[in-house]
C-alpha cells in the first residue's frame, strides 16, 4: 500500500493524466479528419498564461488554469480561420509551423524571460500541503504523509477533470455534432453536399482542441515547477500525435490508451538503462508494423463490450458456480 | 469478421503478456534495490543526460564520478553505490528519475541534473523532500536560491566572465567588441548577459549583438556584418560544437581578431573541431588539463587509462562533486541521514580538488579560484 503510495509513482500518475488530457485534445480536432499538429503550441500558451498569471498577476491557479485553456482558445480563433480551410498535409504543416511560431516567440519574449524560461511557479502540490497545514494536517493523517495526501488531492482534482473530459468526449461522439464530424471525416464533400456546415464544424473542433490542450498544458506547468520553451518544440506535438496514432484515433479510449502506454513506458523501460531508447522504438515499430491503425478501433471496442456482456450475462443466468471454478 | 476477432484477441493476449512481463522486470528492479543494505553504504543519485542531444556532456559526467567512486570505495572508510538515472534533457524525464531516486531508491543525495533548466523543475522536488542536490554544470543565476538543500560546484559564469573580459582588455587592450550567443539555450543566454554586463563594467564598447541557435552550422551572416563593423574582440557565448563552426568560419573570412568565450570554449572538443584557427581564443576555467598540480596529473592519467581519452570539465567537475559529497558523508557520520549530509555539505572548506582549492559561499554556490586560459598551439595554456 505505502510502495504503491509512493511519491514517485503519484508524479507519474499526475503526468499520464495530463497526458491523457492531450489525448483527448488530439482525438476531437482527428474526429474531423484533421490532422493539426498545434497542440503543442496550444499547450504552451495555455501553460505560459497561467503560469504568468500567477506568477506576475497572484490570480489564484484555479482561476489561471482555465484562463489558459481559454487564451488557446482565443488564439485558436486567430489563427483557425484560415488554417482550417486547409487539408490533409497542407494543415498538419500550417500547424506545425504555428507551434514553432509560438515557441520562438516565447524565447525572444522578455516576459516569458525567453530561453531561461519560467522557474518558480506555484505548485498545485505544494499549495495543497500549505493548505492542509494551515488545516492542522500538517503531518499527514493515518499511514499517509502530507506530501502524499496533497498529492493524492491533485491526482483527484485532475481525475475528475479527465472524467469530465471523457465524459464530455464521449457524449459528443453520439451527438448531432459528433455525427457531423464523423460524416465530415468520411468525405467531407459529401458532408458539405448533405447539408453540413463543414467550415463551422471544423472550427468548433479545431478550438476544442485548443482548449483542452491549454487546459492540459496550464495543468503541466503547475505540477512541474518550470516551464521553457524547449518543453514545447515539435517533440511534444509528435509525442502527442504518437497517442492518437499508436491508440487510434478513431474512439475516445484509443488516445487515452496510448497516452497511457506512452507515458508509462520510458518509466517502466528505466531498469535496463541504455537500451530504453532502442526498446521503445522497437515496440512502435512492431505495435506499427501489427496494427497499423492503432491498438483501439470501432471494431475491437464493440467486441470487448460484447465479450463483457456474454460474460455478464452468464454469470446472471446460471447463479450457480461454474464448473471450472471461475477465474 | 470472424479472423478479425481472432487476430484482435490474439493482440490483446499479447498486450497483456507484455505488461505482465513488464510489472514483473519493474518488481524486479525495486526489489533489488530495496535489498541492499543502508549501513556503511550512502547510496547517491546521479541524474544525468545518457541519450539524446547532450548525451556527450552527460557521459563525461557519468564516466567522472565512477571513476570518482572506484577510487573512494578502494580506499575504505565510505563506501559509494551510484543509482544513475537518465534525463534525455528533458523536464519531465528528469522530474520523474528525481523522484525515483528519493522516493523508491531512498538516495541520500543526489548529484546533477545537466541541464540548468532540469534544475530548475527538480530543485524544488528535492528541496521539498529534504534530499541534497549538487549541480555539476548548472551555471545559470538562481540555482542555489531554489532552497538551502541545493548546491552546486558548476562555477557560474557570473564569476568565470568577468575574470575573463578584465584580464582580456588588460592584455589585448580591447575597446569595442562584438557579442555572439546562441539565444535558444537558456544557459547561453544567461551568460551572454554576463558578458553584456562584464564589458559595460569595464568601459568597453559593444558595436554589434549577433544571435544564432544551438545546432546551428552556417554562421557567415552573422561573421560578415561583424567583420564590417571592425571589433578588438568578439565574445561568444555557446557550446563548443558552435563556438568552434564559428571560430573556423570567422578564420576563413579572415577575421583575424581574438575570441572570448564562455564556459563552452572550455572542451578539447573545441580545438579538435576548429583546429588551428582555435589560436588564441580565451575563457576563465576553473579547470585546466596541464596544471602543474599532482592531483590534476593523477586523475588525468587515471581518466585517460580508463576511458581512452582527455577529461573535459564536465568530468572534472563531477569527479570533485562526489568527492566533495564523500567527504561531507563522512564528516556527517551518517550514510543515510539527509538533513545531516547538507548541515556538513554547507561547512565544505578548503577542499583541495581536481578544479582547485574549493569551498561553498553562503549561498551554497562554489568560491574557487579561476584560471584565464588561453589556447596555443591546439593546447589550453594559462593566459599571462
Amino acid at each position: 500500500m505505502d510502495s504503491l503510495l509512493n511519491p514517485y509513482y503519484l508524479q507519474i500518475v499526475m503526468f499520464v493524466m495530463i497526458n491523457a488530457m492531450l489525448g483527448i485534445s488530439i482525438y476531437l480536432t482527428l474526429a474531423t479528419g484533421q490532422l493539426s499538429l498545434g497542440n503543442a503550441g496550444f499547450m504552451s500558451v495555455g501553460a505560459y498564461t497561467s503560469a504568468l498569471l500567477t506568477l506576475k498577476v497572484g490570480v489564484p491557479i484555479f482561476l489561471a488554469v482555465p484562463a489558459g485553456g481559454i487564451a488557446a482558445c482565443l488564439l485558436a480563433a486567430v489563427i483557425g480561420v484560415p488554417t482550417t480551410r486547409m487539408q490533409g498535409l497542407y494543415l498538419a504543416i500550417a500547424t506545425l509551423g504555428f507551434g514553432e511560431v509560438v515557441r520562438v516567440v516565447a524565447l525572444n519574449l522578455k516576459v516569458t524571460n525567453g530561453a531561461l524560461g519560467l522557474s518558480g511557479i506555484p505548485s498545485m502540490s505544494v499549495m495543497t500541503g500549505k493548505g492542509l497545514s494551515e488545516l492542522g494536517l500538517g503531518s499527514g493523517v493515518g499511514i499517509l504523509s502530507a506530501q502524499q495526501l496533497s498529492n493524492i488531492i491533485v491526482i483527484v482534482v485532475l481525475a475528475l477533470m479527465l472524467a469530465c473530459l471523457v465524459f464530455f468526449a464521449l457524449r459528443l461522439s453520439k451527438s448531432r455534432m459528433g455525427r457531423a464530424f464523423a460524416a465530415i471525416k468520411a468525405d467531407e464533400q459529401a458532408a458539405e453536399v448533405s447539408g453540413i456546415n463543414t467550415t463551422y464544424y471544423k472550427l468548433v473542433a479545431f478550438f476544442m482542441g485548443a482548449f483542452v490542450a491549454g487546459l492540459a498544458g496550464a495543468l503541466a506547468a503547475h505540477i512541474t515547477f518550470y516551464i521553457g520553451p524547449q518543453d514545447f518544440s515539435y517533440h511534444k506535438a509528435v509525442e502527442i500525435l504518437l497517442f492518437a496514432v499508436l491508440g487510434g484515433s478513431n474512439v475516445v479510449w484509443g488516445p487515452l490508451l496510448g497516452s497511457f502506454i506512452l507515458t508509462l513506458l520510458p518509466e517502466v523501460l528505466r531498469p535496463v538503462a541504455e537500451f530504453r531508447e532502442m526498446i521503445y522504438g522497437a515496440i512502435l515499430v512492431i505495435m506499427m508494423t501489427f496494427r497499423p491503425e492503432g491498438l483501439l478501433k470501432e471494431g475491437t471496442i464493440r467486441f470487448l463490450w460484447a465479450k463483457f456482456n456474454w460474460r455478464a450475462k452468464a454469470e446472471d443466468d446460471n447463479s450457480q458456480p461454474e464448473p471450472e471454478g471461475g477465474r | 469478421m470472424f479472423v478479425m476477432k481472432n487476430v484482435a484477441k490474439k493482440v490483446m493476449a499479447g498486450l497483456v503478456a507484455a505488461a505482465f512481463m513488464a510489472v514483473a522486470a519493474g518488481c524486479g528492479g525495486s526489489q533489488q534495490s530495496g535489498g541492499t543494505q543502508a549501513g556503511s553504504t550512502a547510496k547517491i543519485g546521479v541524474v544525468t543526460i545518457l541519450s539524446g542531444g547532450g548525451a556527450a556532456y552527460g557521459e563525461a559526467i557519468k564516466q567522472g564520478l565512477e571513476l570518482a567512486r572506484d577510487e573512494i570505495n578502494s580506499k575504505g572508510k565510505t563506501k559509494i553505490e551510484l543509482v544513475i538515472e537518465d534525463s534525455k534533457g528533458e523536464k519531465n524525464e528528469a522530474i520523474n528519475a528525481a523522484n525515483k531516486l528519493i522516493h523508491k531508491d531512498n538516495v541520500v543525495g543526489i548529484i546533477g541534473p545537466t541541464l540548468s533548466g532540469d534544475m530548475f523543475a527538480i530543485g524544488p522536488i528535492a528541496n521539498q523532500s529534504g534530499v541534497p542536490i549538487m549541480g555539476t554544470s548548472t551555471t545559470a543565476e538562481g540555482i542555489t536560491e531554489i532552497g538551502e538543500y541545493v548546491f552546486r560546484n558548476a562555477l557560474p559564469e557570473s564569476l568565470a566572465i568577468p575574470q575573463a573580459v578584465k584580464k582580456a582588455q588588460q592584455k589585448l587592450g580591447l575597446k569595442k567588441v562584438a557579442i555572439m550567443y546562441s539565444n535558444n539555450n537558456d544557459w547561453a543566454v544567461s551568460s551572454f548577459k554576463t558578458f553584456e554586463q562584464a564589458v559595460k563594467n569595464n568601459g568597453i564598447e559593444v558595436l554589434t549583438i549577433e544571435t544564432f541557435a544551438d545546432k546551428d552550422t552556417d554562421f557567415s551572416a552573422q561573421l560578415t556584418k561583424i567583420a564590417t563593423l571592425k571589433p578588438d574582440a568578439i565574445m561568444v557565448s555557446g557550446l563548443y560544437q558552435e563556438a568552434g563552426l564559428i571560430l573556423k568560419k570567422a578564420r576563413e573570412m579572415g577575421i583575424t581578431v581574438p575570441f572570448v568565450g564562455n564556459n563552452g570554449f572550455n572542451s578539447p572538443q573545441l580545438v579538435k573541431i576548429a583546429g588551428a584557427s582555435a589560436e588564441g581564443a580565451i575563457v576563465a576555467s576553473p579547470w585546466f588539463p596541464s596544471k602543474d598540480d599532482e592531483k590534476v596529473k593523477k586523475f588525468v592519467t587515471a581518466y585517460k587509462a580508463k576511458y581512452g581519452k582527455e577529461p573535459d570539465q564536465f568530468a572534472a567537475q563531477a569527479y570533485d562533486a562526489l568527492y566533495i559529497m564523500a567527504d561531507a558523508l563522512e564528516k556527517s557520520g551518517s550514510t543515510t541521514d539527509r538533513a545531516k549530509l547538507k548541515n556538513s555539505l554547507k561547512i565544505v572548506k578548503d577542499f583541495q580538488g581536481v578544479t582547485g582549492k574549493f569551498a561553498f559561499d553562503e549561498k551554497r554556490n562554489p568560491a574557487m579560484e579561476v584560471t584565464v586560459l588561453v589556447v596555443k598551439e591546439g593546447n589550453f595554456v594559462e593566459l599571462k
